[in-house]
């Protein structure tokens, strides 16, 4: 008996349409990326009543704003521990549990913050300058605290009042707004700290639409309705339930079978397939962080010492890392790699920044040029480098795109793959040549850059040292008019552009998969999907 | 007898303690630790070494290895560094969901595999043959992530049969939960069933052409008894011995499975742990599962030197 010739095509057909290993590098005109529209301008009314489940693309570290340092631990707070500020659909930022916008003195080191009134944590405790004092103080002192570095220039905070709560900084420090408006600025409940602890992130309680309900290590995290909270008419749903689902190509089966009503992150080739599907639509978020490839050009004895020379014919010479660079199609990348669906750039800074200056030009793709580069640098072809790349099949695709784009100038490119957490330890101690790493973004432009590309910063992998990077970039931290920011960081990024410690590729947007029925939501340039007017179409 | 026993029972703790030396010095092998995990990509090196001190990992290797054993013993494997649950209760949590799914993975497999080894032996060269061993040798050869994705894409979004994907507990909805675990069960059961199918087959093919069986035919015997009584009941300890065997090859097939269905389970758990540097995790779930691995060795060389004293006499040659 012999099976029929269409079940044999079916069945060798399906493992390539799952893993969508289109592209490969070869199409030359890559189908038109589908629209996707931008945050929802759904205004449909909703019904009250209901739970939603949501997908989310990794399991979350613990629950505690001071320790959490995960992306899918800010979608789950996002629900449930309201911050000091808040950013809106422009990425402005907007007061959330404090009344206003910051009040500064003259020199910049007095922050006076005016807080909400009548407002109640989910425990009903009542929110005031104390409990935010305790929490700042919290996510700023405690010696495991991961928000140490956000308030670094906060050195004490006072309680003026009731309402009102004083930050005295060691130097004027502008993108402090910005910190209190993500973890550092998530206020958590007196009570429930006193009585847990350092566990506060077993069941942590905020201020928010939404409380703590339960957790399943590993599988899924409830939230229910928080009756104490101060806007409690405008939330509809009785309850989330996290899902953790972290295979994408599942993540997608699981939206389209209506498991769950929203899936985050989709992966740029299941995006297309959930779009054509009848119940379901997509929304796009994100675009503050960036991808790229990380050069080490100084980074010779861990990335928070003193940079150093470092022995490899990429990271000594410039003229090299330019031929590198030459001999990338950014437009190619994207569109064989992730569908033609992130943003291509060659700067660290998102698109619609208003810290963006004008003019910045990104280099075309010219192997010529890349090619003369080679021979002037008199380093003998084919130039080794080995990209350290995290083992999962988009990046090693990216990878492999690398590897022959830069062939054709004279670079033999090894790919070394490597699990996530090994490739980040490699980047921190510098024991390699180029890496493929990237960064999830901040809304000041601040926190893309300082951490990153000044000398000895934490996350400065590169190992640049340059005062032409260092000093505008501490100017502009201190600086509180924005045309001026704009320009110093302008400055900071020519320079960058011309030392290669990154080439920058693109910046990734978020996909939100989410059924028809489901209006309501609000998903911004922090790919952190808001449910607190979320529900189901009446 | 109890000489035999508490020998067996001696070399199992050398056992016990080798493996955990081998875990412990394992994941430290590894790059990174909790620490580094935990505080993110943005920590500072002072957040850093708070963490490893607070974890003891800051402590020379011999000092951690005394607290984890210590820890152990008492009976208290931390907390998470994932999500700073106890460890012990994640445990509780997620291994019966493993067991259940291993359970009925293996029923499946006997079922289908020791069914269809019957069918392929009795009408051996014909077309039955043909398809069990064709089933069987595509059974051993497609990978568990595949045949899961298939079954999600076919019964979950096509046909709208059973949900893609998840996990309820038995005692809160039975039958939410067998739908389901049927399909992971029908996943991870079937290279199990397709190694059963050909051991099941080939003992009956030995079995049918034993002299015993023409004394059965020649009695007269109907065809069903003597396939069902003679050939079958002796061909079965071949199946339960390869039962046995595989029941490790099981578990670990369960790591793929619970990735792919969602399901919080025992091997979902191991290898998140392992991602995330989760030393407590890790070194209880490999710590467990090789206790297990020694109890139920423990049992078998237990119950053959009852069975057959000349393993008692001779000191016992398995391990």
């Amino acid at each position: 008996m012999r099976p029929s010739p269409r079940l044999v095509a079916a069945l060798a057909v399906l493992p390539l349409a799952l893993t969508a290993c289109g592209g490969g590098g070869s199409s030359g005109t890559p189908a038109a990326p589908p629209s996707v529209a931008g945050a929802s301008a759904d205004n449909r009314p909703v019904k009250s009543g209901g739970t939603l489940t949501v997908a989310l693309n990794a399991d979350p570290d613990a629950l505690d704003p001071s320790t959490s340092t995960t992306l899918v631990g800010r979608e789950v707070f996002a629900n449930m521990c309201e911050k000091l500020y808040d950013i809106d659909a422009k990425s402005t930022i907007v007061p959330q549990l404090a009344g206003a916008l910051p009040e500064l003195s003259d020199d910049g080191k007095e922050v006076t913050i005016k807080l909400r009134e009548g407002v109640k944590f989910n425990d009903g405790t009542a929110f005031d300058a104390e409990a935010v004092k305790k929490s700042l103080d919290r996510h700023r002192t405690w010696e495991k605290s991961a928000r140490q570095a956000d308030l670094e220039a906060v050195s004490k905070v006072t309680v003026v009042d009731p309402t009102t709560i004083q930050l005295t900084l060691k130097r004027a420090f502008t993108p402090l707004t910005a910190q209190l408006a993500d973890r550092a600025g998530m206020i958590m409940s007196p009570k429930a700290l006193d009585a847990a602890n350092d566990n506060f992130g077993a069941g942590p309680v905020c201020v928010g639409p939404f409380k703590f309900a339960s957790r399943t290590s590993g599988s899924e995290i409830v939230l229910e309705k928080a009756p104490d909270y101060y806007d409690a008419a405008k939330v509809k749903l009785d309850k989330l339930v996290y899902k953790i689902i972290v295979d994408p190509n599942v993540r997608a089966a699981n939206l389209k079978s209506g498991d769950v009503q929203v899936g985050d992150n989709l992966a740029t080739n299941t995006v297309k397939g959930v779009q054509s599907d009848p119940n379901l639509k997509v929304v796009s978020g994100g675009g503050l962080g960036y991808y790229g490839v990380t050069i080490n050009i100084g980074n010779a004895d861990g990335a928070t010492e003193k940079s150093g020379p470092v022995d490899t014919a990429l990271g000594k010479s410039p003229q090299l890392r330019e031929a590198f660079e030459l001999a990338l199609d950014r437009d190619a990348i994207n569109k064989t790699v992730y569908n033609g669906l992130y943003e291509v750039d060659c700067f660290g800074v998102p698109l619609d920044s208003p810290f963006r200056a004008d003019g910045l030009q990104c280099p075309q793709r010219d192997v010529a040029k890349a090619k003369q580069l080679v021979q002037a640098s008199g380093v003998p072809t084919p130039i080794k480098v080995t990209l350290n790349t995290p083992n999962d099949a988009v990046n090693i695709r990216l990878a492999q795109v690398i590897q022959q784009m830069t062939k054709e100038a004279g670079f033999e490119v090894k790919v070394h793959t490597a699990e996530f957490v090994s490739l980040l330890e490699e980047g921190k101690a510098g024991t390699f040549d180029a890496m493929l790493v990237g960064w999830s973004g901040r809304v000041d432009l601040d926190g893309n850059l300082t951490n990153l590309v000044t000398s000895r910063g934490s996350n400065n992998y590169s190992g640049m040292s340059d005062p032409g990077i260092d000093d505008p970039i501490k100017q502009a931290a201190a600086e509180s008019d924005q045309a001026k920011r704009a320009e110093l960081y302008a400055a900071a990024m020519k320079k960058i552009a011309e030392l290669r410690g990154i080439l920058y590729l693109y910046h990734n947007k978020y996909y939100l998969g989410m059924s028809k029925n489901v209006a309501g939501v609000q998903y911004f340039a922090d790919g952190l999907p808001r449910f607190v007017t979320a529900g189901f179409a009446a | 007898m109890l000489w035999f026993i508490l020998r067996r029972c001696g070399s199992a703790v050398i056992v016990l303690f080798l493996a955990s030396v081998l875990i412990f010095l394992g994941i430290r092998a590894l790059p990174g630790d909790p620490a580094t995990v935990m505080a993110g990509q943005e920590a500072s090196p002072a957040v850093v070494e708070a963490i490893r001190h607070e974890f003891g990992l800051d402590k020379p290797l011999p000092a951690q290895y005394l607290d984890y054993v210590g820890q152990t013993l008492s009976g208290n494997f931390g907390r998470s560094t994932q999500d700073q649950l106890p460890v012990i209760d994640i445990i509780a949590e997620r291994l019966p969901v493993t067991l259940e799914l291993s359970a009925l993975a293996m029923l499946v497999a006997v079922i289908v595999g020791v069914g269809a080894g019957i069918a392929a032996a009795v009408r051996r060269g014909r077309l039955a043959d043909y398809v069990a061993t064709g089933f069987g040798l595509a059974g051993l050869s497609v990978p568990h992530f595949w045949l899961g994705l298939l079954g999600i894409l076919l019964f979950a979004v096509t046909w709208r049969i059973l949900p893609a994907s998840g996990y309820v507990p038995f005692t809160e909805d039975p039958a939410q939960n067998l739908q389901r675990m049927i399909l992971p069960a029908i996943v991870l059961g079937t290279g199990f069933a397709a190694i059963l199918m050909r051991q099941t087959r080939s003992a009956m093919l030995g079995a049918l052409s034993a002299d015993y069986v023409r004394t059965a035919r020649s009695k007269g015997l109907s065809e069903t008894k003597v396939v069902g009584a003679h050939a079958l009941r002796n061909s079965l300890t071949t199946v339960v011995t390869v039962l046995g065997l595989q029941l490790g090859a099981l578990i670990s097939g369960a790591v793929v499975t619970e990735q792919i269905f969602v399901i919080p389970g025992f091997g979902k758990l191991t290898v998140d742990a392992v991602l995330t540097r989760n030393y407590p995790v890790i070194q209880a779930v490999v710590l467990i599962t090789v206790i297990g691995y020694v109890l139920v060795n423990l049992l078998v060389d237990i119950a053959y030197a009852f069975l057959n004293p000349r393993i008692r006499l001779s000191g016992g040659t398995r391990d």
